[in-house]
């Protein structure tokens, strides 16, 4: 008791708490893993957070971007096709689509694994890093990083697809494209100008999309087992963990906020007109 | 009661536009039918929650057994659907209800109160903005004695962390009718700041209330769907919702989940299928609204 300061009255505790805070010290684990350092245990987490995250933020945005375009250029019948498709695809709940995707590739057709991050006897990796980098253990863990990625994944290309056509869409209508053809510009040319203009929004809408990704990542990681932040805050909610469920909430929200500065940082590099320092 | 004539008034007049698009008869119609499965199966299917041993584990299609049945339980799974489907659309409107209330309140409160007030709500509504959902859900659920945690309460909490885009976007579309003749008219004429929202502003922005109204009902349920299939919603042994049966399912310890799909594959079909006719039927409204997209 004394140890973990209960002893004390809740104002006292309260202001130790955020003494520590202060310093970068969250306590230690109740429960879950008893007298390890909540920091410690949040922070070995994370990079499997992320690891799974920022592939599927990235390659989501530019491919579903690329789909949205082209559907927006060829219109028609088929256009259309892709707008119900990607519409459907972006309502899929990502934890069920899962579920799903276990029992139809793991458990029907033995492709995947159905759940965990890594077989037992290899040693564990990350994507970067370099120094335990081998053939055998990048293979293995593709092969755990497959269905994850892929529920989180189809449910945000669509999202970005839906997007984009109907930018691209609203761009094409307007004036200085118009104007362009008009000119006599190539195809391409022209649509390089509506495409540079409509990923703009997209790229607000990158904020969000990080959000609700690293929201639904909690819940894909507790159905596949995969050993990030979103499990470890699951765990630790089960065993009524207070430090380590208060100390991963912390460390998701600072990753938002930073992701956010990042992505923030990003959109003045693509659209020149709100670049800092006012020389325009 | 005049007040309650000009809304009324204004709703009849979208309605009957609504109507007339085809986007949002579909998905309007795809939520009725759904909607009915849930208002009228729980009363012809048998009692979703009690346990019939003897009929455990069978697959779909079984005689008196649409869906099949649970594992160790052998409750009838569409029965629990339909319970499920009702339960699901009331945390959605329960949930979208209150999240839609939060945001016309701050979206509305902030540019007609000026200076702290505005602070203040601007301040609060970027704090939650970057709560992400699940996890501050998962926080907050646990928060919350198990026994305590009803259908009502989980709605109430997703409520409270889905409504702050809403509240921006409202927010500008006031920002932008507190500029227009009508309202300056009504300053001019003496009308309490309290009056000109309530009768000026709020009557020209009901369909996009109405609109931001049906994206947070879906938002709930999924959101409650989330947080109920890792066993932080309403206590999945007595509130049979879409995402308790998933749950049930998953959480199953005598039979693997992995292999009863008539169990889990049925709730999430239906919460997609849900989903998808609520945005369709979202931007059909949108069509109608923006005059901009109608040719779209």
């Amino acid at each position: 008791m004394k140890y973990y300061g209960f002893d004390k009255s809740p104002l006292e505790q309260y202001i130790t708490f955020w003494q520590n805070l202060l310093r970068g010290d969250l306590g230690v684990s109740i429960s879950l893993f008893p007298g390890n350092s909540v920091v410690s245990i949040v922070g070995s987490r994370i990079p499997y957070t992320l690891e799974l995250v920022i592939p599927v933020l990235i390659i989501s945005f530019l491919l579903g971007n690329w789909i949205g375009a082209k559907a927006a250029y060829i219109g028609g019948k088929l256009s259309n096709f892709i707008y119900f498709l990607s519409v459907f695809s972006n309502r899929l709940p990502s934890f069920w689509f899962g579920m799903v995707l276990v029992y139809l590739l793991a458990i029907r057709f033995h492709i995947f694994p159905p759940y965990g991050y890594q077989t037992l006897e290899i040693r564990p990796m990350l994507w970067w890093d370099i120094s335990t980098w081998n053939p055998t253990a990048f293979l293995d863990k593709l092969r755990y990083f497959c269905l994850p990625f892929i529920s989180l994944f189809i449910v945000y290309l669509g999202g970005w697809a839906t997007g984009m056509r109907a930018m691209v869409i609203h761009e094409l209508d307007s004036g200085y494209i118009r104007y362009a053809e008009a000119l006599g510009f190539r195809k391409n040319k022209v649509q390089s100008y509506a495409q540079r203009n409509a990923i703009l929004p997209q790229f607000t809408g990158l904020n969000l999309y990080l959000n609700a990704l690293i929201g639904e990542t909690t819940v894909v990681e507790t159905v596949f087992g995969w050993p990030g932040v979103g499990r470890l805050m699951y765990q630790s909610v089960v065993s009524q963990d207070y430090s380590v469920i208060f100390g991963s909430f912390l460390v998701v929200m600072i990753v938002v906020v930073v992701g956010n500065f990042i992505i923030d940082v990003l959109y003045g590099l693509v659209d020149p007109r709100i670049r800092i320092g006012g020389r325009a | 009661m005049k007040i309650g004539r000009e809304y009324f008034k204004q709703a009849a007049g979208i309605w009957s536009l609504l109507i007339a698009n085809l986007k949002f008869k579909i998905g309007f119609s795809i939520v009725v039918v759904i909607a009915l499965l849930g208002i009228i199966g729980p009363f012809v299917t048998p009692d979703p929650l009690t346990y019939h041993w003897d009929e455990s584990g069978l697959p779909p299609l079984t005689l008196g057994h649409l869906l099949g049945t649970t594992a160790p339980w052998g409750q009838d799974v569409f029965a629990q659907l339909c319970t499920g489907i009702r339960n699901s659309l009331f945390v959605g409107i329960l949930g979208g209800g209150i999240g839609t209330l939060i945001a016309v309140l701050v979206g509305t409160l902030g540019p007609y109160k000026g200076g702290i007030a505005d602070d203040i709500a601007n301040f609060t509504t970027n704090i939650v903005m970057v709560f992400p959902v699940y996890p501050a859900l998962l926080v907050l659920s646990a928060a919350v004695p198990k026994e305590g945690r009803s259908v009502l309460l989980v709605a109430t909490l997703i409520a409270l962390t889905s409504w702050p885009w809403a509240a921006r976007t409202i927010r500008s579309q006031v920002l932008s009718l507190k500029e227009r003749e009508f309202v300056n008219l009504a300053k001019l004429s003496g009308m309490s700041s309290r009056s000109i929202v309530l009768r000026e502003v709020l009557p020209n922005m009901m369909a996009y209330v109405t609109m931001v109204f049906v994206l947070l009902m879906g938002g709930a349920m999924l959101a409650e769907t989330g947080i109920s299939l890792l066993g932080v919603g309403p206590i999945p042994q007595f509130h049979i919702t879409l995402g308790s049966m998933l749950y049930n399912c998953m959480s199953n310890p005598v039979a693997s989940w992995r292999e009863m799909w008539w169990w889990y594959i049925p709730p999430g079909v239906v919460l997609t299928i849900l989903l998808s006719a609520i945005f369709v039927m979202h931007s059909g409204m949108d069509e109608v609204f923006n005059p901009k997209l109608r040719r779209v």
